[in-house]
């Protein structure tokens, strides 16, 4: 018998490792779902090491694909630059069109409730030198204007036309010492004549202390002297003075117009000077 | 002959960033008056016979953009002129201080005669209100102009 068993060792192993293989195998089977103590005891074993492989593993895929994206992300941060510039450019051009839009539709406005042709002018230069207030407008005598047509804006007057080229203009504004405005007080309907100050201001002459003036009154152009129409205002009366000599009053007057800003303008081209 | 048209392209390049971009970018008073300089310039530095010709046309020039009296700045650049290039001889021209300086005393010449001849000859009743405050600041910021060009040669002095 042990003979025989040393005879076929080898095959009896290879059985019984076979059989103990099926048997472990079989006897699992019911209780596949469920870990088994070698199961668990492995697990627990290779727990800490799985996980650091993991880690390191993770730790140099993402090394990797960080160094890949950085490679693409400066170009791509050339091209964002770009498109927001772009997009900046874009929208300054939106709110420029957008402010531009609000001034034609002011001036549009104005063209239909002013009852007498006029001709859209844009300012292309102001005067250079800082004691005159002039601007340099882009319509001259091919387009019809003429020395002396008065010069609106959505707000008001701004004055009138003088030294006229074939191609430009020159707008002699009512803040320049040499403009004079006939005018009449909207409320108290007192006469008198605004004349330009210098520094954005004008100041109403001539008007006798009798009249009845107040801060905050309206301003209208007077239509005598036949320049301009009459009922455009002209500014808002800022400052009221009765001095205890003299026969005049001293007031100053704000223009309607803001003529630090202008950009886009109406001549009447209807009043003429022969 | 291309002298004079670099002179020209530098006058009209002041003449047009007077009118345009100046006026946008910088309050009344502090426009520098780049006319004014080369006004200085011809009379401390170009004693030619047609010098005066062309302070009078840049008097001219400044009348064109400028206010609605052709002749005012004219007359009183010529007068500027007029006074520089018989001084010229006895100042050290080629200090630069000197020309700053003396463009900050024709500054307020030009506006001083302007004023007289306005107040003379026109109806701009209280002009001096709106030129005497700006005057010093004006001669301030032309002097600091002059100050910056002062070693610049025009092209015709180059020649020579």
């Amino acid at each position: 018998m042990r003979n025989l068993l040393i005879r076929y060792k080898r095959f009896l192993m290879t059985a019984v490792f076979l059989l103990a293989a099926f048997l472990t195998y079989a006897l699992n089977l019911r209780n596949k779902e469920n870990a088994n103590p070698l199961e668990r005891a492995m697990m627990t074993v290779t727990k800490p090491l799985a996980g650091s492989t993991a880690a390191v593993s993770g730790t140099a895929g993402d090394i990797w694909s960080n160094y890949i994206d950085l490679l693409e992300v400066r170009q791509e941060n050339i091209e964002l630059r770009k498109s927001v510039k772009l997009l900046n450019e874009r929208m300054v051009a939106n709110n420029e069109a957008i402010v531009a839009n609000a001034r034609l539709k002011a001036l549009l406005e104005l063209k239909g409730a002013v009852a007498i042709p006029s001709i859209a002018v844009s300012v292309i230069g102001e005067d250079s030198s800082a004691w005159f207030k002039t601007l340099v407008v882009d319509r001259g005598s091919s387009d019809g204007m003429l020395e002396g047509m008065p010069v609106v804006a959505a707000g008001g007057v701004v004055g009138r036309l003088v030294k006229v080229a074939p191609h430009s203009s020159r707008v002699l504004l009512l803040t320049d010492h040499a403009s004079a405005i006939a005018a009449v007080v909207q409320r108290s309907r007192a006469r008198g004549v605004v004349r330009g100050a210098g520094g954005g201001r004008c100041s109403l002459e001539f008007t006798v202390k009798d009249e009845d003036v107040k801060v905050g009154d309206t301003v209208i152009s007077s239509g005598i002297g036949g320049v301009f129409p009459k009922g455009l205002p002209i500014g808002e009366v800022t400052m009221v003075k009765k001095g205890e000599y003299g026969v005049f009053q001293t007031i100053e007057v704000r223009p309607a117009v803001n003529i630090g800003k202008l950009e886009e303008m109406l001549v009447l081209v209807r009043q003429s000077i022969e | 002959m291309i002298a004079y048209l670099k002179i020209t392209g530098v006058v009209l390049a002041a003449c047009l960033l007077q009118m345009t971009l100046l006026p946008r970018y910088l309050l009344d008073p502090f426009q520098p008056n780049l006319l004014i300089v080369l006004v200085v310039y011809l009379g401390l530095k170009m004693p030619h016979r047609l010098a005066g010709v062309a302070a009078f046309g840049l008097g001219l020039l400044q009348d064109s953009f400028s206010g609605i009296y052709l002749g005012l700045h004219a007359f009183s650049y010529l007068c500027i002129y007029t006074l520089l290039s018989g001084l010229a001889d006895r100042l050290y021209t080629d200090n630069r201080a000197l020309f700053v300086l003396v463009v900050f005393l024709a500054t307020v010449f030009s506006a001083l005669l302007n004023l007289l001849m306005l107040a003379i000859f026109s109806v701009s009743k209280g002009v001096y209100a709106s030129l005497l405050p700006a005057l010093i600041p004006q001669a301030l910021v032309n002097a600091l102009v002059a100050s910056l060009f002062s070693g610049v040669r025009l092209p015709v002095e180059e020649a020579r």
